[in-house]
């Protein structure tokens, strides 16, 4: 049963990042959903399983971009192992700290796309100031929705 | 925990490690693998997210559309309780005419079925001649029917049946040259023949001579007719003709009332009636009203 979940989670959030990256990003502005679970799961399952999903859905979005296979793989494994990290020092599982982290990292992530262009494209990647402004507020605010959801479904 | 720490620096060391691979040769034939690879596994997900997206999509235009019918719906059977009375009191305004007619002696006027058809075919080097339609003798059309349109709540005259075959019919329309048809104008009441030009206006000839003509009336055709029943309309006058001093009557423009080059549907007014319909009355409850 709780494969089943893990499964429907990790295919119900790439489904949702598409379908909102598509359809409702304004400015290019949109919650990265993946990157918020990576760490709400490092958050609640440890480190490995945050990595190990974490790559998978890195490696899934790049997929869908024609340049830097392996950058967000890359990173979303990076976040989880640093989230692993953090929970040992800080309790994650309050929806406070939880948020400050990923907000954290969003930004992080941010500048680090940059650095990952820079050196494997001579070129830093910068996504624009609105995203760059909005999305680590609306990855807090994801984080914190998706704890409540996780609470409410049950899971450790 | 020390264990479970180790294990973390070894998976992160390895796809740390597995991911700055992909990054550093994107164009080498293993990493163009795995991303066809991992395109293969993925892209299933974008694909058939977009096909639901559309399907949602279309769901709140057809709730609307569902919700219209719904309403659309009520209205109808609320006009169809009306209508139900209106058919009633006609069939008994159909019997008591029958008993008057015998009463006085008078001909039986003959029962016409009405049949709605869908037009089939147009042809383009014959555009204002004829139309195809999908009724023919398995539906008891046949030659010389009366043939009516629709333009909104009014019936207007199109043309007869000139062929019929098994499952369809040819109706000669009434702006073909070969067509005439018996008319009158609603000013005056005034007798005419209304002939096709093969173009998109029809010509209404031997009008009395001195009759003073407007334009804009209304053209129905006359109880004479041998084809169509009386009342039914034609159109409108378009152009009056001046006086030719040569002829003993005027001649009109006409405007047909519906454009036989935009017909989808058309009222067959058949004469017989198949066995394997109910039949009415002993005398059916007349032509179809002809709108004035």
């Amino acid at each position: 049963m709780r494969i089943m979940r893990s499964f429907l989670l990790f295919v119900g959030v790439m489904l949702l990042q598409w379908w909102w990256n598509t359809h409702l990003a304004y400015w290019g502005a949109a919650p990265q959903f993946l990157l918020a679970l990576t760490v709400l799961i490092a958050a609640r399952r440890g480190s490995v399983t945050a990595m190990l999903i974490g790559f998978a859905w890195g490696i899934f979005v790049d997929t869908l971009r024609a340049d830097l296979f392996g950058a967000n793989a890359l990173l979303y494994t990076v976040a989880g192992y640093w989230a692993g990290m953090a929970r040992k020092q800080i309790d994650l599982r309050a929806m406070g700290p939880l948020a400050a982290v990923v907000f954290i990292l969003s930004w992080g992530y941010t500048l680090m796309i940059g650095v990952v262009g820079l050196v494997f494209q001579k070129s830093f990647l910068w996504i624009g100031w609105v995203p760059a402004l909005l999305t680590p507020f609306l990855n807090a605010l994801t984080a914190s929705v998706a704890a409540v959801v996780w609470e409410a479904w049950g899971e450790p | 925990m020390q264990r479970e720490n180790r294990i973390a620096h070894y998976v992160v060391g390895m796809l740390t490690t597995l991911s700055l691979v992909l990054l550093s040769m994107p164009l080498s034939s293993p990493v163009r693998s795995a991303k066809a690879l991992a395109s293969y596994i993925f892209d299933p997900i974008s694909y058939e997210g977009e096909r639901g997206a559309q399907k949602m999509a279309g769901v709140p235009a057809r709730v609307r559309e569902l919700l219209t019918a719904d309403l659309q719906n009520r209205i109808l059977q609320e006009e169809l309780r009306g209508i139900t009375w209106i058919k009633l009191t006609i069939e008994s305004l159909s019997l008591e005419n029958k008993r008057l007619r015998r009463a006085l002696g008078l001909k039986m006027s003959s029962g016409r079925h009405p049949i709605w058809a869908h037009v089939m075919e147009r042809d383009p080097l014959h555009w204002y001649r004829s139309v195809s339609v999908d009724a023919g003798s398995d539906l008891d059309v046949s030659l010389n029917d009366p043939v009516l349109g629709r333009n909104g709540d009014v019936l207007v005259a199109v043309g007869r049946v000139v062929e019929v075959r098994p499952r369809t019919s040819t109706v000669l329309l009434l702006s073909d040259e070969r067509s005439a048809v018996a008319a009158y104008l609603s000013s005056a009441t005034l007798e005419g023949l209304a002939q096709g030009q093969d173009s998109p206006h029809l010509r209404m000839n031997y009008i009395n001579a001195e009759a003073k003509l407007f334009l804009g009336d209304f053209i129905y055709t006359s109880p004479t007719s041998a084809t169509f029943p009386p009342d039914v309309l034609i159109g409108r006058v378009a152009k009056v003709y001046p006086r030719d001093p040569f002829l003993t009557f005027q001649a009109v423009e006409v405007a047909p009332f519906l454009d036989a080059t935009s017909l989808q549907e058309v009222l067959i007014l058949r004469t017989r009636q198949s066995e394997r319909e109910p039949a009415a009355e002993e005398e059916p409850a007349g032509t179809e009203q002809a709108p004035r």
